[in-house]
């Protein structure tokens, strides 16, 4: 016989999602779901975010990658709360991992949570962890045409950081293609400009990230 | 690697549809699949064949049903449709402001037990 089901395939991701967006909400946590491909330089842009914001805001950060802890290592010696998960070849993080991870950090006394998702441009923007915002890392060593090729990631995500803007002078690449690209797929997208190295636009990334953790607040 | 999450996804979601209705073999399970949801149908097929031995899906047959792109205009209203996994803009009037009417779909729509 033939059953009707009008299912969502990733029904089961939606509802742990949705468990995870009641523990942000319950406790004020704001939440970013980080995300980039392998070497925009996500964990570097987060050890300039945590240094300038550690004293005025309670951060801590889930590391997701396929193996290796080296990324939690670094965010760990920064003294704010961490938690790895290795995802043994998953090419994206899922709400259940989070859930699991949100048991090993002390959710009650975080207001800002990073969620560094794997490195890939194509699947982390399909799973929803019951983040309240998508930020993606593009770093200008992979070209001007990143953003027409993987539009979900850029059309989904509510900030946008085009990194290692200090190398600009050394290479053949567009900037302000990107950012047209970026504005057409996603106008109403906020656009920062960072270099790690120098700390140029770092202040600005963070102010606005730091805004929106105010709002959290009683 | 994608499409192995989402056919895990899929199977979970349809071992348990049934085993909740007592049933305790598929024969076929109907799938809508957009065009712009990422997913490739073949490399879909391919990762649920690889997984559903062992379960009461081991001889289940994936239907795809693959679901085109269209979006609707918010500037000048006129519906239309795309062959690309992607609308960039509206093409009678140009605007990048439209909202996707279907092709995002990842969808279990039917399945047959015994």
């Amino acid at each position: 016989m033939k059953l009707k089901v009008v299912s969502k395939i990733l029904d089961a991701n939606e509802k742990i999602a949705q468990e995870n967006r009641k523990v942000f909400d319950q406790n004020r946590v704001f939440v970013v779901n980080l995300m980039s491909s392998p070497g925009a330089g996500k964990t570097t842009l987060l050890e300039q975010t945590i240094r300038s914001l550690r004293d005025r805001v309670r951060i801590a950060v889930i590391e997701g990658d396929i193996t290796g802890t080296d990324d939690a290592q670094r965010i760990d010696a920064l003294g704010v709360p961490v938690v790895q998960i290795n995802t043994e070849g998953g090419c994206h993080l899922d709400a259940s991992m989070v859930q699991e991870a949100l048991n090993d950090l002390p959710i009650g006394d975080i207001e800002l949570l990073f969620v560094e998702n794997v490195g890939n441009l194509v699947c982390p923007a399909e799973f929803y962890i019951g983040e309240d915002i998508k930020a993606m890392v593009l770093s200008i060593t992979e070209g001007h045409d990143k953003p027409l090729k993987y539009p979900m990631m850029f059309r989904q995500s509510r900030a946008a950081v085009i990194n290692k803007i200090d190398l600009k002078d050394y290479l053949d690449v567009d900037i302000e293609k990107i950012k047209r690209d970026i504005y057409t797929l996603n106008p109403t997208i906020s656009l920062f400009e960072t270099s790690c190295k120098t700390g140029q636009g770092i202040a600005a990334w963070t102010e606005w990230i730091e805004t929106h953790c105010l709002c959290r607040r009683p | 690697m994608h499409e192995v999450s989402i056919a895990l996804s899929l199977l979970e979601r349809v071992i348990e549809e049934c085993q909740g209705k007592g049933y305790s073999r598929v024969n076929s399970i109907r799938v809508d699949i957009g065009r712009a949801s990422g997913i490739m149908p073949d490399a879909l097929s391919f990762s649920f064949n690889a997984i559903k031995t062992d379960t009461i899906a081991a001889d289940a047959e994936l239907i795809i049903n693959e679901v085109p792109l269209r979006a609707q205009c918010m500037d000048c209203q006129s519906e239309f449709a795309s062959e690309e996994t992607y609308i960039f803009m509206c093409p009678a009037c140009g605007s990048i402001t439209f909202s996707v009417i279907s092709g995002r779909e990842l969808d279990i729509t039917e399945i047959e037990v015994e």
